[in-house]
């Protein structure tokens, strides 16, 4: 289980005379349980990615905490990334090594001895359909090699909470099929609390147990897309999110652009 | 902790080893070079031998001259005829000694106490044909200077009269000290070994791990980023001391093929000089992966990583031409200066000088030092490099 309560960061941009300070996230809270999935949907430069990286530790927060299975992320971070694997935006792999070297090296990282991070390689190749990949060096990997590469990466301790950002980005419609089938399974068999951060409407809408929706830095929703669309009063999940996430001014002005394009 | 660093360490160094195109490279251009350059220095050392001990004297018309021919031979110089086209040849550097060109009326003029003009051919963009006429102008003066005594002799004024002074010349040179002086291009090439060594390993682990975009995942394991930091860095300085390991295994054939004597005779290079000079790169290995990371890390991509390390690569080729150019001789703070101070020590090895330890801990201590500044830079910078 992942507990956000009122996450704050400000970032400052620049140096000096030019410096200039940025508000990134402003009061994000959500919970997301064991055995679903929780989707963080905003708008592009929301808090999303942001929110994960503090969650991932690799953020100090200004105010606020996360908590991952009752672990304080910022004064136990060791521990609590043990109890996660992260998906994050950057999913650089080591071109020299192999898919499988890749894996167990994580593996190694995380404590695990060679032969079981070699069987949960295995096992892991497995499940996400990547058996023939595993002795190719990763160089020359399409997007969906690199996607489920990283992802078997950072699932390889078998962490009970996983933080996805934005996993679909590059991926063709077959990738992000199989990602979904993917994420649904680990929910299902596993009872795995999942969260991922999105802007896009339709993997929410297929996937999600729970919605977040994120915007200007603020949590403005939490539901699911049935909720949402009934406490909207839309009958379509796009009509919720505009309403929700962007304010009037933002629409005026997006349809003023549309028009003068 | 030690577990995590030596997992992030062996990973590194089977990455390093793995990039072969670089490594061959590196092999190539550190590894190769050293012998090549030393059997070039052999052949130019063996060739300023040759002439030195060949005394030869190279004149056109020595037939107009008995007087000076006797002269050479008293002295022991052998006298050999000019090429035809000697002025051409020696335009060309095709002839690397002198012309000495005798008129045709030489012994006459002699005898008459016409003083006869003697023409000495050399170029000044021959560089062989002018450091050799030298000796024969002072072979020449001997030849006036014998000739003057004998007509003052015979008119009864003893040769005193016109000498208030004589000099002596003594070159204390011998071309053994020479030879000394050329193989202090050797550690010069093991450091530049040590460094390219280092070089690619270091800005693979960090600017490259950025630009690949791999930092970011790396850091969400739950391993202490110093382990990190310390995995990488044992792994580059480890890259960096098989690559010197190498570079100075590489001396010992590379010196059969010595063709000076004297070059051969100076340069003693065993497997106990290989040995020592290998210890004393191994803190300088250590400090430059360290400095060279900490330069890198700051860089997004590879390239910008590789424009900045130009700095290091600079100071360190630059610092051991102290050794060479100085005039002066070897100063306590050369030892003070990593890079410097291991070339100093080196050259010591060489010229067979005892190496004491104070002066070998000074010179590990400071690499020490530059190290654990350096490394503590890259692992406080990582989490930030990450993220931008």
């Amino acid at each position: 289980m992942i507990e956000v309560q009122q996450l704050s960061k400000r970032f400052t941009q620049g140096r000096g005379a030019k410096a200039r300070s940025v508000l990134a996230v402003d009061g994000v809270s959500f919970t997301a349980a064991d055995g679903r999935i929780t989707g963080l949907l905003g708008p592009n430069g929301a808090g999303k990615t942001t929110t994960l990286r503090v969650a991932a530790a690799l953020i100090d927060a200004d105010a606020g905490r996360v908590q991952v299975d009752g672990i304080d992320v910022a004064t136990r971070p060791t521990e609590a990334l043990a109890r996660m694997g992260v998906l994050s935006d950057a999913r650089g792999l080591y071109p020299r090594l192999t898919a499988r070297e890749n894996i167990v090296y994580y593996g190694r990282l995380h404590g695990m001895s060679r032969a079981d991070a070699a069987m949960r390689a295995e096992t892991l190749a497995r499940m996400l359909d990547m058996q023939p990949l595993l002795d190719r060096r990763t160089d020359g990997f399409s997007q969906g090699e690199r996607m489920k590469t990283a992802l078997a990466r950072a699932l390889v301790h078998d962490p009970a909470n996983i933080v996805l950002d934005e996993p679909t980005n590059g991926l063709d419609v077959l990738a992000t099929r199989s990602l979904r089938d993917t994420l649904r399974r680990l929910r299902d068999e596993q009872g795995k609390c999942i969260v991922f951060s999105t802007h896009i409407m339709q993997e929410v809408e297929r996937l999600c147990d729970q919605v977040v929706v994120v915007s200007h830095g603020r949590t403005v929703a939490v539901g699911s897309v049935a909720d949402l669309n009934a406490a909207s009063g839309h009958a379509e999940f796009e009509e919720t999110f505009v309403s929700l996430a962007f304010s009037a001014e933002d629409r005026r002005q997006a349809r003023y652009a549309g028009g003068a394009a | 902790m030690i577990a995590a660093a030596w997992t992030v360490y062996l990973k590194e160094l089977f990455d390093a080893l793995r990039d072969r195109r670089t490594l061959l490279v590196v092999l190539l251009s550190s590894v190769a070079i050293g012998p090549v350059v030393l059997v070039l220095i052999s052949q130019l050392v063996g060739g300023i031998e040759k002439r030195a001990e060949a005394r030869v004297v190279v004149v056109h018309g020595i037939e107009h001259a008995p007087t000076l021919r006797n002269y050479l031979e008293r002295q022991t110089f052998t006298v050999r005829e000019a090429p035809a086209g000697y002025e051409q040849q020696i335009k060309d550097s095709r002839l690397g000694d002198p012309v000495l060109v005798v008129p045709a009326g030489f012994e006459a003029d002699l005898a008459r106490g016409k003083a006869p003009v003697l023409e000495l051919l050399a170029s000044a963009a021959n560089p062989r044909s002018q450091s050799a006429s030298g000796p024969v102008v002072r072979l020449l003066r001997g030849f006036n200077q014998e000739q003057a005594t004998l007509r003052l002799a015979v008119r009864g004024v003893s040769p005193t009269a016109l000498e208030a002074l004589r000099i002596e010349e003594r070159d204390l040179a011998d071309p053994a000290s020479r030879a000394a002086q050329l193989s202090t291009m050797v550690p010069f090439f093991v450091l530049m070994a040590v460094l390219y060594g280092a070089l690619n390993a270091a800005l693979d682990t960090t600017a490259g791990e950025r630009e690949r975009g791999s930092l970011e995942p790396l850091l969400m394991n739950p391993a202490p980023r110093l382990a990190l930091v310390l995995g990488k860095w044992g792994a580059v300085a480890s890259v960096a001391i098989l690559i010197a390991l190498l570079s100075c295994l590489s001396f010992l054939p590379g010196q059969w093929l010595l063709r000076s004597e004297a070059l051969s005779a100076m340069f003693r290079f065993g497997i106990g000089e290989a040995a020592t000079f290998v210890g004393l790169l191994l803190p300088l290995a250590g400090a430059l992966a360290a400095v060279l990371m900490a330069i890198a890390i700051r860089c997004k991509t590879f390239k910008e990583a590789q424009a900045n390390a130009t700095v290091v690569m600079l100071g360190v080729s630059m610092l051991p031409l102290v050794t060479i150019f100085n005039q002066e001789g070897e100063a306590p703070w050369h030892l003070w200066v990593p890079a410097l101070a291991q070339t100093t020590l080196m050259g010591r090895v060489l010229r067979g000088e005892a190496l004491p330890w104070a002066d070998v801990a000074v010179s590990a201590g400071m690499c020490v030092l530059l190290a654990v500044a350096a490394i503590a830079f890259v692992a406080r910078t990582l989490r930030t490099a990450a993220l931008k």
